[in-house]
């Protein structure tokens, strides 16, 4: 008999607890419908941004978003014109194999890519997630960024850089260019 | 059917690899008397990543996003390991703010894993709704995490030297109202369960371990606090200035599953303590520490002074290259001791990175648990270990 009682108990502190989530609102909201409101830094998918003005792309072609990706989802095409000035051809982001760590993002000084706010890029093949400069381009032109100013330099050379690193770096020997412009450099720097 | 040396009739059960109550894809198989487990061994490996030997071919900075694949309900945890293990090797002194961030970072992990951890386990012994209640308390942490890194589980957000980026402006809103909001709930959740009669009764004296086998064990974390010894690698081995904060360790007597679910229901509540002071002292400072080459250049900087400009492509490029020696750092991760050992050969590349994991270790004394008892309690033990498949398999 006591351990009915005790049962009913427990019942009644349980139901309790639970009813009083009855009169409240849903704290879920319908998906495609309504969406939650996405924190700025929100790592979605990778765009390529342009310039506001001129509307032509920021990429250097610098190449550190690529060899920065631990997981080689950058592939970079360009061309060499007769200075010796890379011209991009094509910006290939594989969108399966991005892992959205940011660090393309961390590494470029330009603004010419950023992870945007944007999830939704399913799709019924796995090679539709290849994207190209265009498509991304597209995406990116309506993604809010602050382009990184080069700041004045000082009348005076500023002063030497206190306290050197604890470990400063070796000197390994530079990495030759790539002679022939016209081959993609595959990310060898993983 | 099977015969033993003592003449008894046996079944072969496999519990897993997809069973909802395994929490992930462990595989168990159970040599059954009747409703008795006679033998039990723990089949894993279906999760295996490589992440070990992955990292040996990975530039010293890119390894940190792997890092928070492998225990994915901590990934600060794991990122502050590794990162802590390198600037033991470099020799790196944080700023305050660093150590203020982390150790916040770190906590508020504590919190989300042993929610998510008293979730499941209290809906595999029938309590649905406290899965859904832990899972929305969860959801603040998450949702800080996204404000402060820009991901909700994948956070790749610690640095070494420092934090990726400062912290978002309304960060402090954000952690004063889980102080707010969590420790009210967390009466909630013991009053459906501390004295609930069906929990108590799937959990006392369930799956007992003594503290000294749970040392022989190697067990670490809440399941060996769960059996009253005090070993906590915050307080043994402080590491990220876990010796400037006040918190206790709480322990528990039996080592039962309700032990360990006690134990852990207080390191919530003894993190949320951590996380006030963290948050009450957070000084104001830098948040990298500086070292060229090591840690990535402002980005003003990048573009107006010429040694920056360098420092910045080499270590996109190249990585920086710790000395030569090897290096071992422990850390109290929710799940245990998590502890990365780096072998440096003085390039630009882990010779080789082993990573002690709480989960594998402490899935190793499964068998001992529940060897004798019946096949209900083996859910209950399982869950009470708190293991998650990614970090077991790596």
């Amino acid at each position: 008999m006591k351990k009915v009682y005790s049962g009913i108990k427990n019942l009644i502190i349980g139901l309790f607890t639970t009813g009083k989530h009855l009169g409240r609102h849903a704290i879920t909201v319908q998906y495609p419908t309504e969406r939650w409101p996405m924190p700025e830094r929100s790592r979605g998918i990778v765009v390529l941004l342009s310039d506001k003005e001129t509307g032509e792309l920021n990429c250097t072609t610098c190449l550190l978003c690529m060899r920065a990706c631990p997981t080689a989802a950058i592939r970079i095409d360009y061309d060499k014109d007769e200075k010796g000035k890379r011209i991009l051809k094509d910006f290939v982001v594989d969108q399966g194999i991005c892992c959205f760590c940011g660090l393309c993002e961390e590494a470029c000084n330009f603004a010419a890519l950023k992870m945007a706010t944007k999830y939704e890029f399913a799709t019924y093949k796995s090679e539709d997630l290849i994207w190209h400069t265009d498509k991304l381009q597209e995406i990116g032109r309506d993604v809010p960024y602050e382009k990184p100013e080069r700041k004045k330099p000082e009348a005076k050379p500023a002063a030497p850089k206190p306290a050197p690193a604890p470990n400063p770096l070796p000197a390994p020997e530079e990495k030759p260019e790539t002679k022939d412009g016209s081959k993609p450099e595959v990310n060898d720097a993983n | 059917m099977n015969e033993t040396a003592t003449g008894k009739r046996t079944m072969i059960l496999n519990m897993g690899p997809q069973h909802p109550a395994t929490h992930g894809v462990l595989r168990v198989q159970l040599e059954l008397d009747g409703e008795t487990v006679v033998k039990a061994t723990p089949v894993i490996g279906y999760l295996h990543t490589g992440i070990e030997k992955n990292a040996e071919a990975k530039l010293y900075y890119k390894v940190i996003p792997m890092t928070d694949r492998m225990d994915y309900l901590a990934p600060m945890s794991n990122n502050l390991g590794f990162c802590l293990a390198l600037e033991k090797l470099l020799g790196l002194e944080m700023p305050p703010k660093v150590i203020y961030a982390r150790v916040l970072l770190t906590e508020l992990t504590r919190i989300a894993s042993h929610l998510v951890w008293v979730g499941t386990h209290a809906l595999d012994l029938g309590a649905m709704s406290m899965l859904l209640y832990a899972f929305r308390e969860r959801e603040l942490i998450i949702d800080i995490y996204e404000a402060v890194s820009g991901q909700r589980m994948m956070s790749t957000y610690f640095r070494i030297g420092g934090l990726a980026y400062d912290l978002p402006e309304d960060f402090d809103k954000k952690v004063k109202n889980i102080l707010k909001v969590i420790p009210e709930r967390l009466k909630d959740y013991e009053r459906l369960l501390n004295d609930n009669k069906i929990f108590r009764g799937r959990t006392i004296g369930v799956a007992k371990i003594s503290g000294d086998d749970a040392v022989n064990c190697g067990l670490t974390g809440p399941i060996l606090r769960g059996s009253g010894v005090n070993y906590d690698v915050r307080k043994a081995n402080p590491y990220c200035g876990y010796d400037q904060f006040d918190f206790n360790v709480p322990l528990g007597k039996n080592g039962d599953v309700y032990d360990r679910y006690l134990v852990r229901m207080e390191e919530i509540k003894q993190s949320l303590r951590i996380v006030q002071q963290a948050l009450e002292g957070m000084p104001e400072g830098p948040y990298q520490v500086h070292a060229p080459g090591i840690v990535l250049p402002p980005k003003e900087d990048v573009l107006s002074k010429m040694e920056s400009l360098i420092f910045h492509f080499k270590l996109i490029t190249q990585g920086f290259t710790p000395p030569r020696g090897a290096v071992y750092q422990a850390i109290e991760s929710p799940k245990g001791e998590l502890g990365y050992y780096i072998s440096s050969d003085g390039t630009n590349k882990p010779h080789r990175m082993r990573v002690r994991p709480p989960c594998f270790v402490n899935l190793s004394v499964l068998p001992k648990l529940i060897e004798g008892g019946l096949v209900a309690d083996v859910i209950a033990a399982i869950g009470s270990i708190d293991i998650v498949l990614g970090e077991v398999d790596r």
